[in-house]
């Protein structure tokens, strides 16, 4: 591709032998030949779960049989929560039309965008991951007609050509906004907060701000960038309206969506948010996130997005707009299960981020924030790990990924005896807790195969 | 002129004003003394790895630069053997090295990381503490959340945040203005003035300081008068009180506004050896005879009376206690019951009418820096540390099966490593400890962390949030 980095020629053939090591490792470990790596995954994502999600991005489906794909083991949340499904003699036939399409706005005069399957891409920046990976979820945005979000850090040109499948993000640091990159895009994502650090902004520690990022962002090399918080622009639900008519006055065909974390007034947020202008509102939980953060902020700021959905569903309801705007939920999303379950708690659809680099590789390992960034080139921009990851091999990975979880969402419809998704946002009665956590994959896990 | 002379009136200098000097709290690094293990095993196959390097010069046609390239950036096998004798302390389990040649190496965790822990304290938290006592900085990492759902105790917590109500409009996120000082003292519900306008009755008394955490006494040790030192060099730099038993104040004369002698029953007598009036005297239970002499023998100094855990805390103030110190003995249920248990004293004093005129301190399953904010949010004014200061020493917990009391059986050996180390290291620990608070006071939009007590509407229980959300759900337990 002709964003890869030109390398000598000693890098460039020790970084072929690294990828055809790596792909190849990779498959041996999804293989399930070789079991689970001991010292991978946690309680959010064990082992087993990494292992399922390399899988299918090898296979396109489920694993029958194989490691657990459908849940971690946190003990809580989506963990905690199965499907009460139908005996099978009222399941929906094989080959019955499931229509998982969710639209994007519900604003009459708006651009009428409407995705085929209820998932786009997260933000994640030019800079926290490379540009290789922003290609490759483009790529894969757009051969599924669905949507990737440049995050905050510029939007590289070699996203232009998939513009129509590409969210501009704006944040408080507004790195790499222009005019042009709010004229490409057909949705614009304003970023108040994210789940990973809820009031905090984001960061990019200074080892991973290269001339590149740099440069796109419009700041020095080498210095840490930290994103203020919030807005200083922003102190009410009316300043939250002028961002949006700015936005509108430059693209007024563009749609708005609102990204904001998980306070106890969340619900309280969403109703501003509706009332501002906003499309699309996605919560972001506070177990998600794929930077750099303190830790002290992931596990004890904001709610958990599977505790914070029924509120903001329920309120919106209750204010008579639920049918108003779009939720988003995400933070913490990692398989079609957790989709089907955020849609069942409230949201219309989920945004992947953590599930995506998984797909490509990731191990969860948490370095991605240290020195060069991300052993398997995902999470960096230095010229030679990132040039581990092809975009069209990514591409083709994250293809696989969403195909099999276009693949299991049907099969949960058709055994709650649901034809459409959208039929099936709030029916928390269609859900089961259990204690302690869903243990393994007691039952068959997907449907029509 | 010096530059921050004033000149007022007509023409007159006053006295240089003193510059402003923002609170900041020294770091320096501070290297553990005491090997600790590493975090992950590397198992290398080595006729496999010889098998492979043979291999790779092959495949390289002899470009040995390339057939030694390695998969590990962190320099795991940066020895010129390589895989050979692999440098396990620089191994993060990026797992890179086993992905690509998983017939090779493997990555295990180490069993011997988890012989970190201590009772009440898992071997993460441990490792958490070190970091933070070796850098003084604030654990950052990637990848979001690992851990479980929710759980006991501080685990079954979240703080609010604020989507757009800051501490301030100054500075990238106003973190340099918020402000972490609190009081320890008393406050009358009310002034009373006489006819001239001049206060009768009693007024507020207080001694503020500089971070809402405490040091508390030095544990049973053969050398607890060097961590006693050690932890009253570190009071003063913090500009906090240390905790110091009596007898060992009068043995070492120990002396200074950041001593706060901890009196036991039996030391009444010894009171009137002290050098100079203390501030701050925290007496070891209540005794309101006790109380009243020594409120008698220093009438401007603050008492504090150090309670168990679930005390009357409304009688002890109808009684005239102004601080009270609650002691949770038993590590291992407080870490279930405290924030409960934090929560019931503090309404109590709020439906008595007499929360803010009290200070209500906690120690005790005050773990890792998050605990610091949740145990103000549930009610307290500050928090007094103990074991995690031991543990940031590199102390080696002891215990004596054969003592009879579970007090007595308990003894911490630190490592000879000197003062200037051993005071770096609880530095570097509450700088870490005071940034983290200071990222979730921005985080919630508070300036200041006196606000930040008792602020339950900011508080998100698991078991009331989880009921909302999920309540309505099959199975979900009534």
């Amino acid at each position: 591709m002709a964003i890869q980095p030109e390398l000598d020629r000693v890098t460039r053939l020790s970084v072929e032998k690294h990828v055809e090591a790596l792909r190849s490792g990779v498959h041996a470990w999804a293989s399930g030949r070789l079991g689970e790596p001991s010292a991978m995954g946690d309680a959010r994502w064990p082992a087993g779960l990494i292992i399922a999600t390399w899988l299918q991005a090898e296979t396109g489906t489920p694993p029958a049989g194989g490691p657990e794909h459908r849940v971690g083991r946190s003990g809580g949340g989506f963990d905690a929560l199965d499907f009460a499904f139908l005996p099978p003699d009222r399941w929906l036939a094989p080959d019955a039309a499931f229509d998982l399409s969710i639209p994007l706005t519900h604003r009459p005069g708006a651009r009428q965008l409407r995705i085929p399957i209820p998932w786009y891409g997260a933000g994640m920046s030019y800079g926290s991951i490379s540009e290789q990976v922003m290609l490759a979820r483009a790529l894969v945005a757009e051969r599924w007609q669905t949507f990737t979000s440049t995050g905050e850090g510029g939007y590289p040109l070699s996203l232009q050509p998939h513009r129509e499948h590409v969210i501009t993000q704006v944040a408080t640091g507004m790195f790499g906004v222009r005019e042009e990159t709010i004229l490409w895009a057909p949705i614009v994502e304003i970023k108040y907060a994210q789940g990973a650090k809820p009031g905090l902004g984001g960061h990019l520690l200074g080892d991973k701000a290269t001339t590149s990022v740099a440069a796109m962002r419009g700041s020095v090399p080498w210095v840490s960038l930290f994103s203020p918080f919030p807005f200083h622009s922003v102190y009410s639900v009316e300043d939250h309206r002028k961002h949006i008519d700015w936005f509108r006055s430059i693209n007024p065909d563009l749609l708005v969506s609102v990204k904001v974390s998980t306070p106890t007034d969340v619900d309280m947020v969403a109703v501003g948010s509706y009332y501002a202008g906003a499309d699309v509102l996605q919560i972001d939980g506070a177990y998600g996130g794929t930077g750099a953060a303190p830790e002290i902020a992931k596990k004890n700021i904001a709610l958990p997005i599977e505790l914070a959905l029924p509120r903001v569903h329920r309120f919106l309801e209750s204010e008579g707009i639920r049918d108003e705007i779009v939720v988003m939920a995400s933070g913490g999303v990692r398989t079609a299960w957790d989709i089907a379950k955020a849609v069942a708690l409230g949201a219309d659809g989920c945004v992947l981020g953590t599930t995506e680099l998984v797909a490509l590789g990731c191990t969860r390992c948490s370095n991605c924030e240290r020195g060069r960034g991300c052993p398997f080139g995902l999470t960096t921009t230095d010229p030679e790990l990132s040039a581990l990851v092809d975009p069209q091999w990514g591409a083709e990975r994250l293809d696989r990924l969403y195909r099999s979880f276009d693949l299991q969402l049907r099969g949960i419809l058709r055994r709650l005896g649901l034809a459409k998704i959208r039929d099936l946002r709030g029916r928390t009665d269609l859900l089961r807790y259990v204690p302690g956590g869903v243990a393994g994959c007691s039952e068959p896990a997907h449907g029509p195969r | 002129m010096c530059p921050s002379a004033r000149r007022i009136g007509r023409g007159e200098v006053t006295a240089p004003r003193p510059a402003f000097q923002r609170y900041a709290i020294p770091t320096d690094p501070a290297p553990d003394v005491v090997r600790v293990p590493p975090r992950f095993r590397v198992k290398v196959t080595k006729y496999r790895l010889a098998a492979l390097a043979i291999g790779e010069v092959i495949h390289a046609r002899g470009n040995m630069r390339v057939a030694l390239s390695r998969p590990c950036m962190y320099g795991v096998f940066g020895r010129p053997v390589g895989g050979m004798a692999p440098i396990e302390d620089l191994c993060v389990a990026c797992l890179r090295c086993t992905v690509e040649y998983p017939r090779v190496v493997r990555i295990v965790r180490n069993p011997a990381r988890e012989l970190l822990a201590v009772p009440g304290i898992s071997a993460d938290e441990v490792e958490t503490l070190l970091y933070e006592s070796r850098t003084g900085r604030v654990p950052v990492r990637g990848a979001g959340y690992r851990g479980p759902f929710g759980g006991s105790g501080w685990d079954g917590m979240w703080l609010d945040m604020s989507e757009i109500v800051r501490p301030t409009r100054d500075g990238i996120h106003g973190r340099e203005h918020i402000s972490t000082v609190v009081d320890i003292g008393e406050r009358p519900p009310f002034l009373a003035f006489d006819a001239a306008g001049a206060p009768v009755g009693p007024l507020p008394r207080g001694r503020a300081i500089s971070v809402p955490f405490l040091l508390g006494p030095a544990p049973a040790d053969e050398r607890a008068d060097e961590v006693q030192d050690v932890l009253l060099e570190a009071a003063r730099h913090l500009d906090t009180l240390a905790l110091v038993p009596l007898p060992t104040i009068l043995e070492r004369g120990l002396a200074g506004p950041h001593v706060a002698p901890l009196v036991g029953a039996g030391d009444l007598s010894l009171l009137d050896r002290l050098p100079a009036p203390p501030v701050v005297v925290e007496i070891d239970g209540w005794d309101p005879i006790h109380h009243a002499a020594i409120a008698a023998r220093f009438p401007d100094a603050i008492l504090s009376v150090r309670v168990p855990l679930g005390s009357d805390a409304v009688a002890l103030v109808r009684a005239g206690a102004r601080v009270i110190h609650l002691v949770a003995p038993d590590w291992a249920a407080a870490a279930v019951s405290l924030p409960d248990d934090i929560r019931r004293t503090h309404l109590a004093l709020v439906e008595a009418g007499v929360r803010d005129e009290v200070t209500l301190l906690g120690s005790g399953a005050v773990r890792v820096a998050e605990h610091v904010p949740k145990a103000i949010a549930c009610g307290l004014d500050a928090v007094v540390l103990d074991v995690p200061l031991w543990v940031a020493l590199q102390g080696r917990r002891r215990e004596d099966p054969g003592a009879a009391g579970a007090s007595a059986a308990v003894s911490w050996a630190f490592p000879r490593a000197g003062e200037e180390w051993a005071v770096r290291r609880v530095l570097n620990v509450a700088a870490s400890w005071r940034d983290q608070l200071i990222e979730i006071l921005g985080a919630m939009g508070l300036r200041e962390v006196r606000r930040l007590r008792g602020e339950l509407g900011r508080c998100m229980f698991q078991v009331d949030v989880e009921r909302e959300a999920l309540g309505g759900i099959d199975g979900y337990p009534a």
